[in-house]
């Protein structure tokens, strides 16, 4: 592995960031264990001792709510002999009890039984035994993060910028949560890296899904979704954003030429749903029907949560070249059930007519990136340009098609690998708990 | 061009679908023999349309109100679950059109498909309609891979016979709750 600093220039990036197999293994240890990792949402465990399972990076972990309600993050592994203690996606438990010894603890990590206790030495305390537990969890409006790195800024230092943004996705609901439904699961051959790089790249739109654009126009007609892209995107208004700590931002809010009901693509079930809602609202019905279609924006924090449409997506690497995205569908809690049966077949339209395409390009980059001797990957757009300085509250604001979001996460990635963070885990009742907000 | 029909899903046409597609409860006892041949015609000729991406001709086989859904997660309502896909027949022409645009890159190129259709069995609804149960695998290659798409398949049938069409399809994939391939072919 040659010097980092080497690997990432002002405008290009080495293909061994994307190849390296040594390099995937400090990523995952560094930067999925240095950053703070989004593991969950609440939503997703609401009652006392509802769990969910999730990674930081390759490790195993469940997140847990004890019967007073409060989260833990504990390490899927037996203190034993190392076995998974939780094989269920998610559901609700007081006890995992691990199936090879019959070790068993507690929803909050303390190890309270092991059978056959005889023989074990004198000094051998159940105490020093329970599941590994993340140091540090937080919450920022219902979004469960983790870190093991006991020297990183608070989480609400963390997410800067983002913050605000997150409230605004959040804010689309009226009762000021979401509620996380179901996943939509999907894996791809390459890197993760290559899902980041797309998440911040206001470019690739009017190419990678011309075939979306030329649906639309050809069937529906007018400006709908992702017409704003159709030619010069950056006349739109529409930028993209480098909020620091490797977390990007596109907007298409300003790209749009009515409004997002007007702009949705129609789906099933568009016409009776929508006529419900003008029934029951009459006047306010635009409104209403405003909370339906996605956020059209692209919040992405980094390194593994990306928030689009109506969507929270993780990007779980599984190696160098193979990536799963997991696409959780947000409801809008306090909406009529109408808007969130409409969200159900809006969060299908999108994801199943364009997101082939892009995997299948994330796939023939990979493909590309095999050559040795064909070194760098380029991403010098906006480099250099006016719209590049740092603003007042630290984003980086430029026209959407600059390259400047990816530039801007690369810095924070290479400030995690090259950094001696302390990364510990700890003990049940030693988690630090922080809610941002 | 003409803009496209208007939907026709309602509450009414996804309750429908929700008690058609608990069947792991509903023990139905076995199927009609003398339905069998009429339903393993039509989906004979489904799976050889589909595997020779004659789509427009497969679209025509379909009703006006008719629905084709792959859900994530079977058990699950669709008015309150995402699937992978629950279409009508306004998005089942948006997906073929867009393979049809010639810049689906996800099919460039394109899937060759061979699809297994068996155990296929088939009851009367009672409305004139017929209820037809099958396991499929469709194996696809693209690009140096064959991949399997293996799914238990609902359908209602409108008509049966030369004219036979589907109100109905509904493919429930096994791995559904797993990482799959995201894919743009017809399943």
């Amino acid at each position: 592995m040659d010097a980092l600093d080497t690997l990432i220039q002002p405008h290009r990036v080495h293909r061994s960031l994307y190849t390296d197999p040594d390099i995937f293994v400090t990523e995952m240890e560094k930067v999925f264990g240095g950053a703070w990792v989004y593991l969950a949402h609440e939503s997703q465990l609401p009652e006392p001792n509802d769990f969910i399972t999730a990674r930081i990076g390759l490790r195993p972990l469940i997140l847990t709510r004890d019967d007073d309600g409060g989260l833990h993050g504990l390490f899927n592994r037996c203190a034993h002999r190392a076995s998974t203690v939780c094989q269920s996606e998610c559901g609700s438990a007081r006890r995992f009890q691990c199936s090879y010894h019959g070790w068993t603890y507690s929803n909050r990590g303390e190890l309270v039984n092991v059978p056959f206790a005889e023989g074990y030495p004198p000094d051998f305390d159940l105490s020093d035994h329970g599941l590994a537990q993340v140091p540090r969890l937080g919450t920022y409006r219902g979004l469960i993060f983790g870190t093991l790195n006991v020297d990183a800024p608070s989480l609400a230092d963390w997410l800067g910028p983002a913050g605000p943004l997150i409230d605004e996705f959040v804010d689309r609901s009226p009762s000021g949560r979401i509620e996380v439904r179901n996943c939509q699961r999907m894996v791809y051959r390459g890197n993760w890296k290559l899902a980041w790089d797309n998440a911040g790249d206001g470019l690739h739109p009017t190419f990678a899904h011309r075939s979306f654009l030329v649906l639309n126009e050809r069937q529906h007609g007018g400006a709908r979704s992702l017409s704003q892209f159709k030619a010069s995107p950056d006349d739109t208004g529409m930028y993209g954003a480098d909020l620091g700590n490797g977390h990007m931002f596109v907007d298409q809010r300003p790209g749009l030429q009515q409004s997002f009901w007007e702009t949705q693509r129609p789906v099933p079930g568009r016409e009776w749903y929508a006529d419900r809602i003008v029934e029951s609202h009459g006047d306010g019905a635009a409104e209403v029907l405003e909370m339906a279609p996605g956020s059209m924006i692209n919040l992405s924090i980094f390194p593994n949560l990306l928030i689009k449409g109506n969507h929270l997506e993780t990007v779980d690497p599984v190696s160098v070249g193979e990536t799963r995205l997991h696409t959780w569908v947000a409801a809008a809690e306090g909406a009529p059930e109408e808007v969130n049966v409409l969200r159900m077949r809006i969060a299908e339209d999108f994801p199943s007519l364009g997101n082939p395409d892009d995997l299948e390009i994330f796939e023939r980059c990979q493909e590309g990136l095999a050559i040795p001797e064909v070194e760098w990957v380029d991403m010098s757009k906006g480099l250099g340009h006016p719209a590049e300085e740092v603003a007042a509250d630290g984003v980086r604001r430029a026209p959407v098609t600059h390259e400047g979001p990816m530039r801007g996460y690369l810095r924070a990635w290479l400030k995690l690998m090259s950094a001696d963070a302390k990364l510990t885990t700890a003990r049940a009742g030693e988690t630090s708990f922080e809610k941002a907000a | 061009m003409d803009a496209p029909a208007a939907s026709v899903l309602d509450d009414r046409l996804y309750q429908r679908l929700v008690e058609l597609a608990a069947p792991d409860g509903a023990e139905r006892g076995p199927g009609r023999p003398d339905l069998r041949p009429a339903v393993e015609q039509a989906l004979h000729h489904e799976a050889r349309l589909l595997d020779e991406r004659l789509y427009r001709a497969w679209l025509d086989r379909f009703t006006q109100d008719c629905v084709y859904w792959i859900p994530l997660d079977p058990a699950g309502d669709p008015r309150t679950r995402v699937s992978y896909l629950l279409d009508d027949r306004r998005r089942m022409e948006d997906r073929i059109g867009l393979l049809e645009t010639g810049w689906a890159h996800a099919q460039e190129p394109p899937s060759r498909t061979c699809r297994i259709v068996s155990n296929v069995e088939a009851w009367p609804l009672g409305d004139g309609d017929t209820l037809a149960r099958c396991s499929t695998v469709v194996w696809e290659y693209r690009k140096d891979r064959l991949t399997p798409f293996a799914s238990r398949n609902d359908y209602v049938l409108a008509t049966l016979g030369e004219n036979w069409s589907v109100r109905f399809k509904i493919v429930r994939l096994v791995d559904s709750r797993s990482d799959v391939r995201k894919f743009s072919f017809v399943l």
